[in-house]
């Protein structure tokens, strides 16, 4: 569903922002500017955020590697930079 | 005629909500029309007219009261991006209204507003009967498969 409507951003789209290190509204305004014209997705933008981050820490500890402590206020880190090769 | 505070409150509330919903049905009707699901399109949009019509009547009603309709409050739109989520964020919201709406119920009744008690009541009559459709759309979505559901709504 759409979550900012203003601005045209869904849940998918945050999701994805989320799995590649965003973790608060105030990156979600600087990467889409969501929040910035009526402000009442905020509320909403936040739960998303939060459920989206609860999914992927869940999924981390499940495939079995280990924990890596992504700081949360760096934008412009992805928690893929940290990821080993495979090979 | 000087209306009670907490009823005109109450009113207000739920006008708010009216307000909202007429926007997201209308929305999602046109949606479904874009896409060409005709039937849901009539469906949805005669849903809306009925929630202006209920506004209208709240609005009236808050005026005879001698309070202010505030039209300027509107809440957030849940619009889906698929005909299946769209029936199901159209079901939560009616049945969110439906407990708001019990709910001003209750405060006329309280406050011996008989009046505004029965308007209440019979715009409960009419969403009870929109929401049995909506649930009737997401069970319908459930037995048959999207895909099916929708080959009917063309």
């Amino acid at each position: 569903m759409y979550v900012c409507l203003c601005k045209g951003i869904t849940d998918k789209q945050i999701v994805q922002a989320v799995n590649n290190g965003t973790a608060s509204v105030r990156e979600l305004r600087q990467q889409f500017g969501l929040g910035d014209q009526c402000g009442k997705c905020t509320f909403m933008a936040r739960g998303v955020i939060n459920e989206a981050m609860q999914n992927s820490s869940a999924r981390q500890n499940s495939s079995g590697k280990p924990e890596i402590f992504v700081p949360s206020n760096t934008p412009s880190v992805s928690s893929s930079y940290f990821t080993l090769p495979t090979n | 005629m000087r209306g009670n505070s907490t009823v005109l409150l109450a009113l207000n509330k739920v006008l708010t909500r009216k307000l909202t919903t007429l926007n997201q049905f209308f929305l999602h009707a046109r949606m479904h029309k874009n896409w060409g699901f005709s039937q849901l399109n009539n469906k949805v949009y005669q849903a809306s007219i009925e929630e202006m019509k209920h506004a209208d009547k709240i609005i009236e009603r808050i005026l005879l009261l001698d309070g202010l309709p505030n039209l300027q409050e509107l809440g957030k739109l849940n619009i889906g991006e698929e005909p299946s989520e769209m029936l199901k964020l159209d079901d939560k919201l009616q049945t969110d209204d439906i407990r708001h709406i019990r709910d001003a119920i209750a405060v006329c009744e309280g406050e011996q507003d008989f009046v505004s008690r029965k308007m209440l009541a019979d715009i409960l009559a009419q969403q009870e009967e929109h929401q049995d459709w909506l649930d009737t759309q997401c069970s319908l979505i459930d037995t048959l498969g999207v895909e099916n559901y929708l080959q009917q709504q063309l």
